[in-house]
């Protein structure tokens, strides 16, 4: 079991696709630090604060823990899904696809085991992003931005309902509580990544109807027409990650869709195994 | 066969947690008329302000969304049925529309209409008249409030306010009521500045709320995770109100319809404490699209 799971790591290490969801991330970090940046630079110039009377918007609103707050919101909900979902789709699709499948099953290994430390080799995987992508912008905006505490306002990014503030060394571990939380939510997406990469034999058919499932639950709970379906949705559950962001941490909401989240991965991973299992494998 | 029974056994647990673990949702209570002071101290009781916000206008479905004439003895209805001591009302017609209502109140309250400046509705505060008997709750009234009335100047635009005593020995009271713009967060940005700053202008002296259809929505109901200039300056617009005000409705719930909790009561949170704040749901009569907000302090 062990050497199985370390052979996964061992391919997810040697993919180009892994690298490549590293260097897109590293991408995006540097299109939302120009962002970032020249927004701060034109609202702390004269121009804004002629308009308004009043604006929370100083230089010590503007630092490196708003931008990496500002920069997972944004990238948790479109960018990083669509790498997790790459990882996971392509991992029982993909070996069929390549005609290692067969060979896998007649080793001594079961078939839930290899479907489980695939499983875990995607979690590692999501993980790693995750905790990439706090790390890259935290450093990004400690050098490029500056330091500072985290305030929150009601309204922008919809996370309090009431001005807030974290100093700065508790946001930073609220950020280390963040990598955890989004990583346990986006294992929704790479469980429904999974159990489809089991049923379709093409991992880009996976990894795209993954994709259409996400996207279209995502934008729908959006609209107003579908508010008394939006709570039904496992989008509107994966939201529970960024509470640990919240100056008062609702513990009891985030351990409810915890569980909720944890429900969807467990369930769709026993149906996958139980699919697996019973799949005759002809390539 | 273990791995599945582990797989199996933790699903289960999850679901249970999930059971388990459900947030427990506010009920927000309907329109519950009880008496709450019935067990209060009767001097406690004297301090006691009850406030009302009211956009009486309709939904845009109507040819009319400015307050309808025929609704205004039900509302009426429902301000004297709450014993509001004061009302701020938005989206009247004019100044007709007013002296109705004040009919309809068989003049117990006195009234003012803002001008209307670039609109094309006002807003009206209205004040109990201080007739010396005793009100629903016992109370009695100097025969004198003291009541003035001023239009506050905000851009093109303008609010009514009143100025009043509860009692004689207490602070005096400013109520404001506003309605800002429905379609340009902008306009509603400036118009809430303007309005907050010519309340700072007042003497420090006295007890200023602001009540009134702002129009905008900050609560977490609103989850699009999108960065819009809406969206800032509406945040903006609320950060400059709580940095000198409560906001006494917070946990009232939703005033209009969608959910939206788009009608506010802002009072300072060091001299008045709040007692209740309740959205009458059921009380819109017709095609209104806003419920009362009812809020009671203590002085």
């Amino acid at each position: 079991m062990i050497t199985q799971l370390r052979l996964e790591l061992l391919k997810l290490i040697h993919s180009k696709g892994f690298y490549l969801s590293f260097a897109a991330l590293c991408a995006f970090v540097l299109l939302m630090l120009w962002g970032f940046y020249s927004y701060a630079q034109q609202k702390t110039n004269g121009l804004a604060t002629e308009q308004f009377k009043y604006t929370y918007e100083s230089r010590s609103y503007f630092n490196g823990l708003t931008f990496t707050l500002y920069s997972l919101v944004f990238a948790f909900s479109l960018i990083i899904p669509i790498f997790v979902a790459m990882s996971a789709g392509g991992q029982i699709a993909g070996e069929r696809r390549a005609g290692t499948l067969r060979m896998m099953c007649v080793r001594p290994v079961s078939r839930v085991w290899i479907v489980l430390s695939k499983f875990v080799v995607v979690a590692i995987h999501t993980y790693l992003l995750m905790a990439f992508f706090i790390g890259l912008n935290l450093l990004m905006g400690l050098l490029f931005v500056g330091w500072g505490n985290l305030d929150l306002y009601p309204g922008a990014l919809n996370l309090v309902d009431a001005p807030g503030q974290i100093l700065r060394d508790e946001a930073l571990w609220r950020f280390c509580y963040a990598s955890f939380s989004g990583t346990w939510a986006l294992l929704v997406i790479a469980a429904i990544a999974m159990l489809l990469s089991v049923i379709f034999d093409n991992p880009v058919t996976a990894v795209a109807s993954t994709l259409a499932v996400y996207l279209m639950l995502y934008i729908v709970g959006r609209i107003e027409f579908f508010g008394t379906l939006r709570s039904f949705f496992f989008t509107t559950d994966m939201d529970f990650w960024r509470d640990v962001l919240k100056p008062e941490v609702p513990w009891h909401n985030i351990y409810h869709y915890a569980c909720t989240c944890g429900a969807y991965i467990f369930g769709l991973l026993l149906l996958a195994v139980l699919i697996f299992e019973r799949k005759d494998i002809t390539s | 066969m273990w791995l599945k029974f582990l797989l199996g056994v933790f699903f289960v647990l999850s679901l249970l947690g999930a059971f388990v673990l459900a947030p427990r949702h506010k009920a927000w209570r309907n329109n519950d008329t009880a008496d709450i002071t019935s067990d209060q101290d009767r001097s406690q009781d004297r301090r006691r302000l009850r406030l009302m916000s009211w956009n009486i206008g309709n939904a845009d479905l109507e040819s009319e969304t400015r307050a309808h004439a025929e609704d205004l003895p039900a509302v009426a209805q429902v301000i004297r049925d709450n014993d509001a001591d004061a009302v701020a009302i938005q989206e009247l017609t004019g100044e007709d529309q007013l002296r109705l209502l004040l009919a309809q109140l068989e003049n117990r309250y006195r009234g003012y209409v803002c001008s209307p400046g670039s609109a094309d509705r006002v807003d009206a505060v209205l004040v109990k008249n201080g007739s010396g008997e005793r009100d629903r709750r016992g109370r009695s009234f100097p025969d004198d409030r003291g009541v003035r009335f001023h239009d506050v100047p905000a851009g093109n635009r303008f609010a009514a306010a009143a100025t009043f005593h509860l009692h004689n020995d207490l602070p005096k009271i400013v109520l404001v009521s506003m309605h800002a713009d429905a379609f340009s967060s902008s306009r509603r940005r400036s118009f809430v500045a303007e309005v907050v700053d010519w309340v700072r202008g007042q003497p420090g002296n006295e007890i200023v709320l602001i009540a009134g259809d702002f129009n905008f929505e900050v609560s977490l109901r609103n989850k699009t995770d999108l960065f819009t200039d809406d969206a800032k300056h509406d945040s903006e617009s609320y950060a400059y109100l709580l940095k000198y005000f409560g906001d006494l409705g917070r946990d009232a719930g939703e005033t209009s319809i969608n959910d939206r909790r788009i009608d506010y009561i802002f009072g300072p949170p060091n001299t008045v404490s709040l007692r209740r704040a309740e959205v009458l749901r059921g009380a819109a009569v017709g095609r209104m699209d806003h419920w009362p907000l009812l809020v009671e302090v203590a002085l």
